[in-house]
């Protein structure tokens, strides 16, 4: 079982990915990278088959505002996964499952942190328990 | 063309609870422009359902489909050979494809999805609004092509209520101009407004719901 599905867009978020893995960090087992060419072609199913197949989060990220090549792919990116997240609020489930970050090629360290904190977060279930 | 939207998720929930084998069934044409009940919103809906169901309903499967026009029987044919091996049918057509297909598969539970709205239009991306209420004797003719019946809140027929302010309906200021106003603002355009001294009389209503369910028919198509 995945515990987390990045899906990101390979610009921004896969620049950032490739800097950190440059530096030898390897993505946590468990963790996967799913690239889109722009955060623009997210779709909100791409998130719901992500939780489908297993995985306890996906986290989204696309470019910062007015960094984006293809204009407002950052605004889709996180209109979707709003709107992902609704879906999952509305049918009784958390919305925490999903997470949305902007993030520019240069900051892999942040990449990183999210990454850690979000793998290591209590499960889903057990918060929803609690 | 008709608009429709999802049905609370609980609400769609709830009705699957009997059923262990259910068959989703999209329509892609009213409902799949009006992003409510195409192919993709099945994906979406069943992928929802599917996590939503996952701890209380286990053994809940979902399959999907897509017809063309499920308001249409032989659009539904391609559907006979496996629909009976389903516990349920949950469709995300417009209540006339529910029943279509509630009159097609007499032997199977058909659910609906949806709640359809009205007949409208796509007034800019994610926003629909009604045009048309099938009032069976269209009067567009005497008003600028624009529906008091429909646009107006209270169906007036010879000018505004008192409720007209700023070109804006008191029902809803925000989200409903005064039909009445964009009938006089259209009629002066088209140098017609001479049109609104005649005084239009009591509509017959026998003609829309009224009248009953209604049905048209061509005897020159009709075998």
């Amino acid at each position: 079982m995945n515990k987390l599905v990045i899906i990101g867009c390979d610009r921004s978020a896969g620049e950032a990915l490739r800097s950190l893995q440059e530096t030898g960090y390897c993505l946590p087992e468990g963790v996967i990278y799913q690239p889109l060419p722009c955060g623009g072609s997210l779709d909100v199913l791409h998130v719901l088959r992500a939780l489908e197949s297993g995985a306890e989060r996906v986290l989204v990220l696309s470019c910062y505002a007015d960094a984006c090549r293809s204009f407002n792919g950052n605004t889709w990116a996180e209109k979707r996964t709003a709107a992902a997240q609704a879906l999952l609020t509305e049918a009784g489930l958390g919305q925490e499952r999903i997470t949305y970050r902007q993030v520019s090629p240069n900051m892999s360290a942040d990449l990183g942190a999210w990454i850690h904190t979000l793998i290591n977060l209590e499960p889903v279930e057990a918060q929803d328990r609690a | 063309m008709i608009i429709a939207e999802r049905k609370p998720i609980q609400e769609i929930t709830a009705s699957l609870v009997p059923y262990k084998n259910v068959l989703m069934v999209g329509c892609n044409t009213c409902v799949a422009v009006c992003l409510a009940g195409g192919a993709k919103e099945v994906s979406v809906l069943s992928a929802v359902l599917r996590l939503a169901l996952r701890e209380n309903q286990p053994e809940l499967t979902i399959a999907e489909r897509c017809v063309e026009r499920q308001c249409e029987a032989e659009m539904n044919a391609e559907l006979a050979t496996e629909i009976g091996s389903y516990d349920a049918v949950l469709s995300t057509a417009c209540g006339v494809g529910v029943q279509t297909l509630a009159e097609q598969f007499p032997e199977t539970v058909v659910l609906p999805a949806l709640n359809t709205k009205f007949m409208g239009r796509p007034e800019e991306l994610g926003v629909w609004s009604e045009r048309c209420a099938g009032c069976g004797n269209c009067v567009l003719d005497r008003f600028g092509g624009i529906c008091p019946v429909t646009r107006c809140s209270k169906n007036l027929l010879n000018g505004p209520c008192g409720g007209s302010a700023n070109g804006r309906c008191e029902v809803d200021p925000v989200n409903i101009p005064c039909a009445w106003q964009l009938i006089y603002d259209r009629l002066a355009r088209l140098g017609q407004l001479e049109r609104l001294t005649a005084i239009e009389p009591a509509k017959d209503w026998s003609t829309s719901r009224h009248g009953g369910p209604r049905r048209v028919i061509r005897k020159d198509v009709k075998l």
